[in-house]
């Protein structure tokens, strides 16, 4: 059994769901926020949102929507770590702090071995990594590592573009020695993978990018491993994507979803007062709200440690760690159950919101 | 759950031969002969009205990683224009997967094959399937550019373990059977080859499409799967592709094979344009092959998005994308390619397309052959078969369409001299009977007792596509789930699945395989129920042997 306290005191778990309900049938326009949840919890979520009329948004929407923003402006190429690891014959690791968003990924892509398939099989691998942090790179032996500031990397990343179709930049002979040194790297590569996070690049950095991968594809193959954000971005994304078409920010005001990524975006909704009430979920590791008003009615799903002293809080299990939990892997790209590693009988956040709903009639809205 | 009977109403059920006025009753979600001495504890007067089965749709894209992608790519695709009725979440969210069951099931389609799974990305296409309401779901599990197969294939080992592996891969994927799409030429694109015919030769493998399609539709047979191998073939949509078609159909050894999507293949390159119809010269060869079935993948005018498995299709159509994006995924075996399209009636290329499609449908005689699909999203949404049916219930209609084609096109197909009209029972062969001949069930597609109580019933009139539109009554399992065109609740429908039988040793071997390439358990693809939403997802089907 989980624990739920009002403003620090400990109050029962049916009388905390069904005050849960109260506030979020009581407000006008109720926020779903953080949304750090497995996609069983996304999907709960999803639907006590489009329930309330109220809208949902992700904590690290920031960072997923700059991929799918380049996405559906620009257009995408992907490919699998899978693929990655054992066909690419060529690597370019782009922007700082890759390891510390995706911390198997060196392991996964395992760079410092040739690759298995393909035309550069038993060939050992080339590694660019552009802007490493700290002493990242030290692990692939042979990278050659060429340092920027992030604020530079769509720059350099538009100087390797531009000097890949033969125009000229403004920089000094030897930059662009090195430059088309790289390019010619890239361009004799034979399946070439770009790998990046958004959360160290902006749209315009990750659109050079794809930028570089498509105009690389007139002559070779060259595809993209981006690395998705924290507390299950990636799975409730794709949730979302089924059962709304859309990415969180996405409100049901007006009784269907709409998407609007400045309109839905949870501290704006809040610190405005636009939302009047707030269920916060982040059960992965407690990640507090980051908008600044205090006086918001504010339910929040989190593991006991996370619990605020203020507010409504109820405690749930972390995703794949006390419970089994569906996430998207990076590893494989693809969705996958993560069985429990170290079970207790908190309950899922799907489970509490299943509780709530359950005191949520169809007729408390319409 | 109560005896129930709809009165009067006249009965189009090809499975039965029945074609005129009578009843059809069920109880406990399946159809029973009249009872003895009872009477209903509900009648329903359907007199005026048509009774058929719930249609299947045998191909279209309607859940998985590929089409989620879609979603995102294009939310101008799709947005959201009226709040939904009471006790139907999500069900105007356009394009979701709740909207998906309620515009199926308000045509009166009740089972819904998704035919592009990939086996890595299994679970997801099975969660999708949990939020598509009211309607049965199954899905087709791609194999034909996966290292594994090919592999096989290279080392020349025996038929036995390509046939365990099809039939493990299928039972762990929790499909209804195979599907191929492109042969080798997905792969081959990974090595940079821009274009992959029926001889081409996979690079590194040393096979050509013909051998891997031909040994996965041998091991269709061979483990008992009652759906042919799905083939998507190669040279997709490219002028003169009429002859990769014909060649695909003498190399298919009278075996069974199902061609996916044949519009897309009915090009010659006649004209000044260079490109022209060959529906006829198709339909022609489909007639005397009758071990082939199609589906047609008809063009119908509309903004639409294009989602395949074929990566090197979609890659070479990124530059006629409009509006111009797309998203070009190189998975671990086929991957997908998403690249958004209009079909424009004025437009000399899809004028053909939309005639060639016609064609198919009109000249190939067995309507238990030919099914209807538009290949969904990619010739056009589902949710314009009710003009299809119309078009292909009235000549009428075709010749007011053929009048605002651009003139040219009427010389390079023969659908003007075309008269034949579909009957009602013709569309219930195509859409019901036939379809579920197709994959081997035998309480689906038919009325006959012990049936399951899937059943559309349409009120005739001059509009044929409202008719098909919106179906007066639908039953799913017996549970009243549309009425007037409405859908009124939902009901959970369940995901079909067969479970071919196989060698277990198998599995130890793919599990080393896994471990050495990918470093990885292969469990992670798995799909457990502990993954769904729902304990009782999964429904299965019997195999042919």
């Amino acid at each position: 059994m989980g624990t739920a306290t009002l403003d620090g005191k400990a109050i029962a778990l049916d009388d905390a769901y069904r005050h849960a309900a109260k506030i979020l049938t009581g407000a006008a326009f109720p926020l779903i926020a953080g949304l750090g949840a497995d996609v069983a919890g996304a999907r709960a979520a999803i639907l006590l949102a489009e329930r309330l009329k109220g809208a949902f948004d992700h904590l690290a929407s920031r960072e997923t929507l700059a991929d799918i923003d380049v996405k559906r402006s620009f257009g995408m190429f992907t490919t699998t770590a899978n693929e990655a690891r054992i066909r690419s014959d060529c690597v370019v690791l782009v922007g700082p702090g890759l390891t510390q968003a995706w911390p198997g990924m060196l392991e996964r892509l395992a760079l410092d071995e040739p690759p298995r398939r393909g035309a550069q099989a038993q060939h050992p691998r080339k590694v660019i990594w552009l802007e490493p942090e700290g002493d990242e790179a030290s692990a692939v032996p042979g990278a050659k590592v060429i340092t920027a500031s992030v604020q530079e990397l769509s720059g350099v990343l538009a100087a390797w573009r531009a000097r890949f179709g033969g125009r000229p930049v403004a920089l000094d002979a030897e930059k662009v020695s090195l430059i088309d040194g790289l390019v010619e790297t890239l361009r004799s590569a034979r399946f070439g993978v770009f790998v990046w996070s958004a959360s160290s690049l902006d749209p315009l950095a990750i659109e050079m990018l794809q930028g570089l991968v498509t105009e690389l594809n007139a002559t070779t193959r060259f595809t993209g491993v981006h690395i998705g954000a924290r507390s299950g971005a990636s799975g409730v994304t794709q949730a979302a994507g089924w059962m709304t078409g859309f990415p969180p920010r996405t409100g049901f005001g007006r009784g269907y979803p709409e998407h609007d990524p400045w309109r839905f975006e949870a501290s704006r909704l809040v610190d405005s007062g636009e939302a009047d009430a707030a269920l916060w979920i982040s059960a992965f590791d407690g990640e507090t709200p980051a908008w600044s008003r205090a006086d918001i009615p504010l339910i929040t799903l989190a593991p006991a440690q996370a619990a605020p002293s203020r507010g409504l809080f109820i405690e749930v299990g972390r995703p794949g760690v006390t419970h089994d939990a569906v996430l998207m892997s990076q590893e494989t790209g693809g969705m996958t159950l993560r069985r429990a590693s170290a079970p207790t009988d908190a309950p899922s956040v799907a489970l509490a919101i299943g509780a709530i709903m359950a005191e949520v009639s169809e007729g408390a809205w319409r | 759950m109560a005896l129930t009977v709809l009165r009067g109403g006249h009965i189009v059920d090809p499975a039965t031969g029945q074609d005129a006025i009578g009843d059809v009753w069920f109880e406990d979600g399946r159809i029973v002969e009249r009872p003895e001495g009872r009477s209903a504890d509900e009648e329903i007067d359907v007199s005026g009205h048509i009774v058929m089965a719930g249609a299947i749709d045998i191909h279209s894209h309607i859940a998985g990683g590929n089409v989620n992608t879609a979603r995102l790519l294009l939310p101008e695709l799709h947005r959201a224009i009226r709040a939904r009725l009471a006790d139907t979440p999500l069900s105007t969210a356009k394009w979701s997967s709740y909207e998906t069951g309620r515009l199926y099931a308000q045509m009166g389609f009740t089972t819904v094959v998704e035919p592009a799974m990939a086996p890595h990305h299994a679970l997801q296409t099975h969660l999708e399937f949990n939020d598509a309401p009211i309607i049965d779901k199954g899905a087709l599990t791609v194999l034909g550019n996966d290292d594994f197969l090919l592999g096989m294939l290279r080392d020349g080992e025996t038929d036995g373990a390509i046939n365990d592996y099809v039939a493990q891969t299928v039972e762990n994927t929790r499909s209804l059977g195979l599907k191929c799409i492109n042969p080798g030429g997905v792969e081959a694109f990974k090595e940079n080859m821009r274009a992959f015919g029926l001889d081409d030769v996979v690079p590194f493998y040393g096979l050509t499409s013909r051998q891997i399609f031909q040994a996965l539709q041998k091991a269709t047979q061979a483990v008992g799967i009652a759906h042919p191998l799905h083939l998507h073939m190669n040279n997709l949509g490219l002028a003169g592709n009429i002859d990769t078609a014909l060649a695909t159909i003498d190399a298919a050894q009278g075996l069974p094979l199902h061609l996916a999507h044949v519009q897309f293949y009915a090009y010659g390159k006649e004209g000044k344009n260079g490109f022209s119809s060959a529906g006829a010269l198709f339909a022609e060869k489909i007639n005397a092959n009758n071990n082939v079935s199609v589906d047609v993948g008809q063009v119908m005018f509309s903004d639409t998005v294009t989602i395949s498995s074929d990566v090197l299709k979609q890659f070479n159509s990124l530059p006629g994308a409009i509006p111009k994006k797309g998203a070009i995924f190189d998975g671990d075996a086929n991957g997908g390619g998403i690249v958004p399209y209009v079909y424009k009636i004025s437009n000399y290329y899809n004028a053909i397309q939309w005639a060639a499609g016609l064609e198919l449908f009109l000249l190939i005689e067995n309507p238990e052959q030919v099914f209807f699909t538009t290949d969904h999203p990619n010739g056009g949404p589902f949710t314009t078969y009710p003009e299809l049916f119309a078009l292909l219930m009235s000549a009428d209609l075709r010749a007011q369409y053929l009048s605002r084609l651009p003139a040219d096109v009427l010389e390079h197909t023969t659908l003007p001299s075309i008269s034949r009209e579909y009957t009602l029972y013709e569309i219930a062969q195509m859409s019901r009977s036939g379809a579920a001949k197709l994959f081997g069930f035998e309480d689906r597609g038919r009325l006959g007792a012990g049936a399951v109580a899937d059943i559309a019933v349409y009120k005739p009139g001059r509009d044929v596509a409202g008719m098909f539109r919106r179906a007066s009554y639908v039953f799913k399992d017996g549970n009243l789930v549309v009425r007037d065109g409405q859908v009124s609740h939902y009901t959970r429908g369940k995901t079909l699945h067969i479970r071919p039988r196989y060698d277990r040793q198998i599995t130890k071997r793919l599990d080393s395989y896994y471990d050495d390439l990918y470093g990885l358990p292969r469990s992670i693809f798995d799909v457990p129920d502990a993954a769904l939403p729902h304990k009782d997802a999964f429904a299965e089907v019997p195999c042919r042997i």
